[in-house]
Parts: structure tokens; sequence; C-alpha cells
């Protein structure tokens, strides 16, 4: 087992950066699509006439570094414990649209976020363990 | 929804899946193989590739469709990912991480449908 590189090398740090990345892609993403959709036409399905918005392009420049920052984790963490921690990004968005963009928030939508949040510090837990072992 | 979305969103998925569960088999072999290994390259292609096909048909659905509506299909990938490395790549699961993924996909769908 190699050791665990320490600083930008951190796994756990490089899974924070891979995440950042998601969150503001996901937005870039579904602006830049929504810009240029057009539904009419054949090709639309494949998505590859969102490639006319930069926000896209912007958007895939923060994937690919998100994605060099994912395979960096998945080196050194089991995948049953990074994936799910890296699904934070699904309660970060609708968050940072409450936060950010004065969204309101059901009561559902906070139930969702509790059993995420509830799953995350179970997956989180066994982390400890983790850490010793590498 | 027509079929074609529906078919769509779960070749999305399936492909997403199956590009994570290469990648880390990609990964875990450079520790011993290094990455100049042709295995090594080969997959990290095929996760690549799957990656963007994934890619491309997500932006296409987005394009009709809201995201809250396709991030419910997206919160399964988390039991589905959970449970193929369990198989594929013999890691270890116990209770607490099986309840967590699924605590994780239901409050994705929670959070998107509502």
């Amino acid at each position: 087992m190699q050791n665990r590189p320490a600083g930008f090398g951190n796994p756990w740090l490089q899974l924070v950066l891979s995440i950042a990345c998601v969150l503001v892609s996901e937005f870039l993403l579904k602006r830049g699509a929504t810009e240029v959709a057009d539904t009419d036409s054949a090709w639309s399905w494949t998505g590859i006439n969102g490639l006319a918005s930069p926000l896209v392009w912007w958007a895939i420049l923060l994937i690919v570094a998100s994605f060099i920052s994912w395979l960096y984790v998945l080196r050194y963490i089991p995948i049953t414990i990074a994936f799910p921690l890296s699904r934070v990004v699904d309660i970060l968005i609708p968050l940072g649209c409450w936060i950010f963009l004065g969204e309101s928030i059901s009561t559902l939508r906070w139930c969702g976020i509790a059993l995420v949040v509830i799953g995350l510090a179970l997956v989180a837990k066994p982390i400890a363990q983790i850490e010793e072992r590498l | 929804m027509s079929f074609l979305a529906f078919f769509l969103i779960v070749v999305s998925l399936v492909s997403y899946v199956a590009a994570q569960i290469i990648l880390k088999r990609a990964m875990d072999a450079t520790k011993t193989s290094g990455f100049r290994d042709v295995r090594f390259v080969w997959r990290i292609t095929v996760g690549i590739v799957l990656m963007t096909i994934s890619f491309f048909l997500t932006l296409g659905l987005l394009q009709r469709f809201d995201l809250s509506y396709l991030y419910p299909f997206q919160g399964l990938s988390v039991i589905f990912i959970t449970l193929m490395a369990a198989v594929m790549l013999k890691e270890k699961l116990n209770t607490r991480l099986v309840v967590g993924a699924l605590l994780i996909s239901a409050g994705i769908v929670l959070v998107s449908m509502s």
C-alpha cells in the first residue's frame, strides 16, 4: 500500500476540488445548453449543438479538471466511499440556488437534503479507519 | 416522457456506471504496473469514451427536460456504483455503506422531485 501523499496531493483535498469543479460546471451546462437549445434539430438529442455555447466550453474545461482530480482520488480511496461522498454536490446545488439565487426550498426538498446528509455521515464514518490503513 | 427519452436516460446511466468501475480498475492497477501499461491506457480510453457518451446524452436531455427532472436518475448511480464495486472490484461493503448509499440516493430523488 502506498503512503498517502500530503498537501496538494492529499486525495481528500482532491476530492473536494473535484466536487467544486463539478458544482460550477453543472450550473454552466444547464445555462449554456438552454441558451442554444434547438429542439427541432434531429441531432439535438445528442447534445452536440450545446457546443455552440461558450458556457458549455467553460463547463467542459472544469469537467476535465474534475476528471483528473477524480482519477487521482480513485487511486487512493475505495470507490464505495469516494463516489457516495462526491454526490454531496446534489445537495450543494439546491442549497446554492437557495443561498445565492434566493430560490425557495420546499419541505420535501429539505427532507431530501436531510437524508443525503445522514447518508453522507454514514459513508464518511469509516474514513477514519481508512486513514489508519493508508 | 417518450420511450426514446427513457432509453437515452438508461444508456447514459449505464455508460456512467460502467465508466466509473473501469476507471477505478485502471487506477488501482497503476499501483503495481504503473502508467505505461497497455491495459491502463486501454481502460482509461474506454472509460473516457463511456463518460463522453454519457455527457453528450445528458446534454441533449438537458435541452428538453429540467435538471430537476433528470437528477433522480443520476441519483440512482450511487446505488449502482456501490453494488458494482462490491461485485466487480471486490471492494468491501458493510451495512453502514449500503444504508448510506441508499439514503443518499433516496435523498437525491426527493431533492429533485420536490
